[in-house]
């Protein structure tokens, strides 16, 4: 299929277009908290301002609290009650690389062993159209991270910004489905490829922020023992849960039943490695000291999950230094971790 | 005011009277400072004073053993002796290195005044009482009342009362005190109703990461009432009406501790406006009690401390 393209002023029929069909989020201002939100339907205001959500679209999927199912007692018998499953398909405009990217590591924990049914409903039920940026903050670290302001290989469809127009790429079949029957797009000359490459390389020449993570796997798995650098390394923390939460692959979640006398609802929320309080409920923290949940954060992204999938559970998309109250940098962490055992494992 | 606080700092270190310095050095980022804690006298030439030095460090306090030299501003030296007020810390562990704040500058605040975000600014000056903000190579001028945190425009006490060294010349506050409370003015100006739904509204958008109460010197517990589930208090989901009950109670457990240094404020990452409930109730111990917080270490804890003649028909 060529590639499209469609002048950013007609983006807003686009949309529209699109929301018949579709349950659209939008990157949405929501006051001073920009995440990912219903389009209002009116306009593509977003377009001025919009770089990155501080919520990750995460939330589209892995919602901060989620109804797992009500239940009550009656006569001694316990009836149970799925929540209302989406049966709107759901798309969502403007998604930047690093976070579709972060969506593929996700789904390899949620189906891992078995098909998380919360996670899934909603991932296959949405479809991701991106946006390239332009405008990289100066704490992003995608292209370390194997990624690059345009990748245009975890989505349905990318948009590339040419100026006055958006280049309009389909990349999955259900992308190409879509633009096939998608009304108000022309078809992109050489000239137009050539300038979302040259948007395309503008963009990685902004991403300044550069850490080797070619051995960090190993570096981590020789230092697990080495507690004068993770004290050092997790002195100035809070433990608050700022970095994981607003990570775009970090899938903690505790699970809790709210309860008024006989009837219920079990709910899932947000958790983090960070609390002190982690795992409290089945039993007490195994890491209660903070550099060793500092620890378990580094490990868990750049040593676990390339040991069990094979790829880092990290997309360089810097919200967590961009967001940290103490300016707890973790490319500065990785770059620190020291390059051979200083301690002799036990 | 920072070669200062470098020679003091090394002079410590190398004199044995501390164990560790804690400061502030330059951050990652443009336009940051982050915290600095060391025990070698080789890093003290990291160490700064520049209007982004936001921290509170006697946060950290509780969590570090032996003594240190910790830089305060005027509002967290007197987290810093509450702390003491409240045997958390022990004056003879502490070597308070004292900043005389002429105020901090609210990065957000810059953002919005010339529309463009932290890392796309290329420089910011203080001078005085005006602040040059550069941006595509034109300097913008502020006055300093438009860009500081609204907690520096309600400050009293800049420069910090509990001290071993003082830094620098005693600072006088911004005195732009009206302008610090728009956010409360604000909010008193409404009717309850419509309060209730401001809160129900910034409620809604918490994610209770706690970065709020883990940021905050006064948060000392060392098990939070909402992590207890036995009983459970509070619900850990964020639903706004437990959101609002954690924010709620944590207020009234730091009331009397609270310096309004504004760091939960800031740390939010969803800029709820935390400090519109804390200064309130900064103001209403005032006026209750007559008492401010760490206004002087011999002085007993408010909430703590109980007066034979205080007895009243409910308590015997």
């Amino acid at each position: 299929m060529a590639n499209m393209k469609i002048n950013k002023k007609d983006l807003v029929q686009l949309l529209g277009q699109w929301s018949q069909e579709f349950e659209l989020f939008v990157p949405s201002r929501d006051g001073d908290n920009p995440r990912f939100l219903p389009w209002d339907g009116k306009d593509t205001g977003f377009l001025d301002w919009y770089r990155n959500t501080v919520i990750p679209p995460k939330s589209t999927m892995l919602p901060p609290v989620e109804e797992m199912f009500r239940f009550q007692k009656e006569k001694g018998k316990v009836q149970l009650e799925a929540p209302s499953a989406d049966s709107k398909r759901r798309l969502l405009f403007g998604i930047r690389p690093c976070d579709a990217n972060a969506m593929t590591l996700l789904d390899k924990n949620f189906e891992d062993g078995y098909e998380d049914p919360y996670y899934f409903n909603r991932r296959k039920n949405t479809l991701l159209v991106g946006l390239a940026c332009t405008r990289p903050y100066d704490s992003c670290f995608c292209t370390s991270m194997g990624g690059s302001p345009s990748d245009a290989s975890k989505v349905d469809i990318m948009l590339t910004d040419i100026g006055e127009q958006f280049l309009v790429e389909a990349v999955t079949d259900a992308g190409k489905d879509l633009i096939a029957k998608t009304g108000g797009l022309e078809e992109a000359t050489e000239a137009d490829a050539a300038r979302a490459e040259e948007s395309r390389k503008a963009a990685e020449r902004k991403v300044t922020r550069k850490v080797d993570t070619s051995d960090i796997t190993e570096r981590l798995r020789a230092s697990f023992e080495d507690k004068e650098f993770w004290e050092k390394t997790a002195a100035k923390c809070v433990s608050c849960g700022i970095c994981t939460f607003l990570c775009p692959t970090c899938y903690c979640f505790f699970i809790n039943d709210e309860t008024n006398k006989q009837c219920g609802v079990r709910c899932k929320g947000w958790d983090s490695c960070a609390f002190s309080c982690y795992t409290r409920m089945p039993m007490e923290n195994p890491r209660s000291e903070k550099w060793k949940r500092v620890r378990q954060k580094m490990a868990h992204k750049y040593e676990y999950y390339p040991m069990t999938y094979g790829v880092m559970a990290c997309t360089g998309c810097g919200r967590c230094i961009r967001n940290c109250p103490v300016n707890w940098d973790i490319t500065q962490v990785i770059k620190s971790v020291p390059a051979k055992a200083r301690v002799e494992s036990k | 005011m920072e070669q200062k606080l470098r020679s003091e700092a090394r002079a410590l270190l190398e004199q044995g009277k501390v164990d560790y310095i804690f400061g502030y050095e330059p951050g990652s980022l443009k336009f940051t400072t982050t915290p600095l804690l060391t025990r070698d006298k080789n890093d003290v030439d990291r160490l700064v004073v520049n209007p982004f030095i936001v921290n509170n460090l006697a946060k950290f306090l509780t969590e570090l053993k032996g003594r240190v030299g910790i830089v305060v501003k005027g509002c967290d030296s007197r987290s810093l002796v509450s702390l003491i007020q409240d045997n958390k810390v022990a004056r003879g562990n502490v070597v308070i290195l004292g900043v005389p704040c002429e105020g901090l500058i609210d990065l957000s605040k810059v953002e919005k005044l010339v529309g463009r975000e932290r890392d796309e600014l290329d420089d910011i000056l203080r001078e005085g009482d005006k602040v040059f903000v550069t941006v595509d190579g034109k300097k913008r001028e502020f006055p300093i009342a438009d860009v500081a945190f609204d907690k520096c425009l309600a400050c009293e006490l800049p420069t910090p009362k509990e001290y071993d060294i003082l830094l620098g010349a005693p600072t006088s506050p911004i005195g732009q005190k009206d302008a610090g409370y728009t956010a409360i003015d604000n909010l008193k100006g409404k009717i309850p109703q419509e309060r209730w739904e401001f809160w129900k509204k910034e409620f809604s958008r918490c994610i209770r990461c706690y970065a709020c109460r883990n940021v905050c010197p006064a948060c000392f517990c060392q098990r939070c009432f909402v992590e207890e589930t036995e009983p459970k208090w509070v619900e850990p989901t964020a639903n706004w009406q437990d959101n609002l009950l954690f924010q709620v109670v944590r207020n009234i457990h730091v009331a009397g501790r609270c310096s309004d240094c504004g760091e939960c404020e800031r740390a939010c990452p969803v800029k709820i406006p935390l400090r519109a409930l804390t200064r309130e109730m900064y103001d209403i111990v005032g006026e209750l009690f007559d008492f401010k917080t760490g206004m002087d270490k011999n002085e007993p804890s408010l909430m703590t401390h109980y007066e034979k003649e205080e007895a009243e028909g409910l308590i015997r």
